[in-house]
Formats: structure tokens, C-alpha cells, sequence
């Protein structure tokens, strides 16, 4: 809600959330080999610089791992490694934007949940 | 081994002086951009690091040579302009033809595909073109060149936008199968932001910045809401530009160094914060409103005469 999201997220990053999701829903499998910076340059058609620090973050995060020479590829555990970081980054960033927001429109705890148990019942339906 | 190395490099045209005093190195193989208001001194640069002037001072190195009067340099890199003279009895055809006779790395394959894709009738003359055919042609010959130093100035005047998308396009992969160095000045900064790794910004012929294209799209940022709910602190910011909108709103473009303490407390206040595009903040830090106001105090007939590149009154 603040800055950060408001249309600003850099590029790299969503080179790097595309190969996240690309991971979570099955399109790239453990030791499976990732589009090289050239490849997602092309489909991009973005900077090759650009999409390497893409990479570069994942490789960093250990969700990727280097094979020198040949190119990046999906670690083991990758797709764990994904789900905890969103909970323990996105999510809880989420969370905190409610609850400041709550806070604004002088909410108390309970309503906040009640409002959070209502969704999750209606998105199980 | 640095592309493109620049010390000092200032350039005087009898008593105007166009560049004063420029450094800056390349690294090879990126693709570069080269913005500036017009008479900023891109097309001095450029010339200058293509050999077809001489600087007046200072010293400009392309792969460790100078290059002027450097045969060297002039067969390892090429300046492609809107103002590119070709013998008037040759066909567009035989133009190429001496492309490749002349450039060691040439693709005619690359060149006569892309002579066929954009519809060129191989007898025609290059001075019967239209401005955009031109440029399209013109483009051709630096793609296909293969120049280790590759400098389009301005290459886009005058092509439709099908045409620019395609030239962005046609640029990248060539880049992507041989990389090499690619400075590219242009006033379509939007068009290009995307391809670019780093920029150099040229103002009155000084360098004004020199910077990954990652950290010129978050240089600047948007504050606007209400005049009173501005904190106090504001004012010791970096102000790039400054607009009222209405009586009790603006809008005030300031340089990104905002803490998350910041943030919030505008939040909290009811400010509004947004981004700013490179291209947009390429216009700001070089737009004419600096440390004048806007063209709209042109034409309410005051203009405060402070010589200063940025503002920081609230």
C-alpha cells in the first residue's frame, strides 16, 4: 500500500516472481534447468542485465542453484523455500498494511479478524 | 578493457563551448542510452567517440585509442545520424554492398533480411527516401555493421511508432546473438528504458549522471496532497519540480531518499506517493522549470530569476 507497490516493483523482481510461480504451479521441476538471462531477455524483451539479477536473486535466495557454464537450475526444496518466504514476507506485509489501516479507521482486533474469518468462509465456499 | 573511456573531454566550437570537461568510462558490451535536453552535447560526444571530431581538451579513449584521424577505431565502430551522406549514384542495394566491403564483422545475411522486411526496392537511392525510410535504412547498416562500438544518434526521427517497435526489437536480439557496446541517444527515453543497462544523462554539456537504468527508475518520487499536510521536514528535501493544482493542492517531484518513517508519516497525512518513470525523471532533473518554475510562470509572467539546478523552498 505504501510506495513499494504501487506500480514500482522493478523488473527484476518480476523476473524473479514469474519464475517463482513458474515453480509453484508445476511449469519448472527440481533440477530442471531455468531460462538463461538471454532467453528471458528475449521473451521480455528487456535488458539481459536486467533479467540476470532476476536470476541472481533466486540463486542467492538458494531457491535456484548455479551449475557453472551451463546455466541456473531449481534447487531441491525450491518450492517450500517459495511458500515460506510469502508467508514470512508477503503475507506478513500484507497483515501489517490491514492492521495500520485498521488502526487509521480506529478498528478494534476483533473486528479485524471477524472481517478475516468472514473472507476465508466465503473464499472456501 | 574499458569500451569508451572520456577524461576531461571538453569541446569548443570558437567560443561556445559544448562539452566542458566530461568523464566517464563504458564497460564493453552493454547497451547504454545517451539523454539530454536538445544542445546538451550528445551528438558532440558521440562524434567526438566515432573520430568525425577532435576534442579541444582532455583525452577520449575508444578500446585504448584515440579516435581521431584512427583508422583502428573508425573500422571497429560507426555513427549512424539522421544526417548520413551516401554517393547519390549508388542503389540502395550497392550501399550495402560497400558495407560489407569496408566492415570486418558485416552480416549481409542480417542486412538483406532486414532490407526485404521493411519493404526497401533494392534500385532505389538513398536520397529519394522519406525521412522515416531513412532512418530505417540507415539503422540497417548500423545493425548489420556489427560494430564493436555500435552509436545511433537519435535513430528513430522521423519512423512511425510499428517502425521504432520493430527497430527496438531488431536491436535487442542482434545485441542478445553478438553483444557488443551499444550507446544509443535518444529522445524517446520511454521507448527504450526497458533495453537500456545504464544511462548517461548530458546537461548543458556537463555529465549529470551516470547510472544503472534500475536506479534512474527509482530516483525520484511523487508526493501530492493538501499544502498543510506537508510536514515540516519536507522542506529540507531535494525539490525537483513543484506544481500547484488548485488553490490548496500539489504535486512536488523530490529525490528518492525517503526513510519508511517518512513514508508513514505521509501516508498518515493523507499524501499521496507514486512513481516516477525514468523519462519522467530525466525531465525533471533536466527540464528548464529548474530553479525557474514551470512553463506556466512563462506565461503569469513571473519567473524567478535563481540560477540554481534545484529548488528547496516549500
Amino acid at each position: 500500500m505504501i510506495l513499494d507497490t504501487d506500480g514500482m516493483k522493478p523488473i527484476y523482481i518480476q523476473i524473479a516472481e514469474w519464475i517463482e510461480s513458474e515453480i509453484m504451479n508445476g511449469g519448472l521441476n527440481v533440477d530442471e534447468k531455468v531460462y538463461s538471462q538471454y532467453k528471458l531477455a528475449d521473451i521480455y524483451n528487456i535488458n539481459p542485465a536486467t533479467a540476470a539479477k532476476g536470476l541472481t536473486k533466486l540463486a542467492e535466495e538458494g531457491i535456484l542453484y548455479d551449475k557453472r557454464g551451463i546455466g541456473k537450475f531449481v534447487a531441491e526444496g525450491a518450492r517450500q523455500m517459495i511458500i515460506e518466504k510469502r508467508k514470512n514476507q508477503t503475507l506478513k506485509q500484507l497483515i501489517d498494511d490491514v492492521v495500520t489501516e485498521a488502526g487509521y479507521l480506529q478498528m478494534s482486533e476483533n473486528e479485524i479478524i471477524e472481517l478475516i474469518r468472514n473472507s476465508w468462509k466465503g473464499g472456501s465456499e | 578493457m574499458k569500451a569508451v573511456q572520456c577524461k576531461e573531454v571538453t569541446k569548443k566550437y570558437g567560443r561556445r563551448t559544448a562539452l566542458h570537461g566530461v568523464s566517464f568510462s563504458m564497460e564493453e558490451n552493454k547497451i547504454i542510452g545517451l539523454a539530454g535536453r536538445n544542445g546538451a552535447g550528445k551528438t558532440t560526444l558521440l562524434k567526438i567517440l566515432t573520430g568525425l571530431l577532435k576534442e579541444s581538451d582532455g583525452e577520449a579513449e575508444v578500446y585504448g585509442n584515440r579516435p581521431f584521424n584512427n583508422l583502428l577505431v573508425s573500422a571497429n565502430s560507426i555513427y549512424i545520424d539522421d544526417q548520413m551522406n551516401f554517393p547519390t549514384s549508388l542503389t540502395l542495394k550497392e550501399i550495402l554492398e560497400e558495407g560489407r566491403r569496408f566492415y570486418h564483422n558485416w552480416d549481409h545475411t542480417l542486412a538483406m533480411n532486414l532490407f526485404d522486411y521493411f519493404g526497401f526496392h533494392p534500385k532505389g537511392h538513398h536520397n529519394e527516401l522519406s525521412k522515416g525510410k531513412e532512418s530505417t535504412f540507415n539503422m540497417i547498416i548500423g545493425l548489420a555493421s556489427r560494430s564493436a562500438l555500435t552509436i545511433f544518434d537519435e535513430p528513430t526521427t522521423g519512423m512511425d511508432a510499428a517502425v521504432r517497435k520493430d527497430f527496438y526489437r531488431a536491436l535487442l536480439k542482434d545485441y542478445l546473438a553478438y553483444p557488443r557496446t551499444i550507446l544509443l541517444s535518444t529522445h524517446h527515453l520511454e521507448e527504450v528504458e526497458d533495453l537500456l543497462e545504464e544511462i548517461i544523462v548530458l546537461q548543458k554539456g556537463n555529465l549529470l549522471l551516470h547510472t544503472s537504468m534500475e536506479d534512474m527508475k527509482s530516483y525520484a518520487v511523487a508526493v501530492s496532497g493538501r499544502n498543510e499536510s506537508m510536514p515540516e521536514w519536507m522542506k529540507h528535501k531535494v525539490f525537483l519540480y513543484e506544481e500547484k493544482q488548485g488553490p490548496y493542492e500539489k504535486t512536488i517531484i523530490l529525490e528518492n531518499d525517503l526513510t519508511t518513517v517518512e513514508k508513514e508519516e505521509l501516508k498518515r497525512n493523507g499524501v499521496q506517493l507514486s512513481a516516477v518513470s525514468a523519462s519522467d525523471a530525466f525531465v525533471y532533473m533536466t527540464g528548464e522549470a529548474n530553479g525557474k518554475g514551470g512553463l506556466d510562470d512563462v506565461f503569469s509572467g513571473h519567473i524567478n530569476s535563481g540560477s540554481g539546478q534545484k529548488t528547496s523552498q516549500l
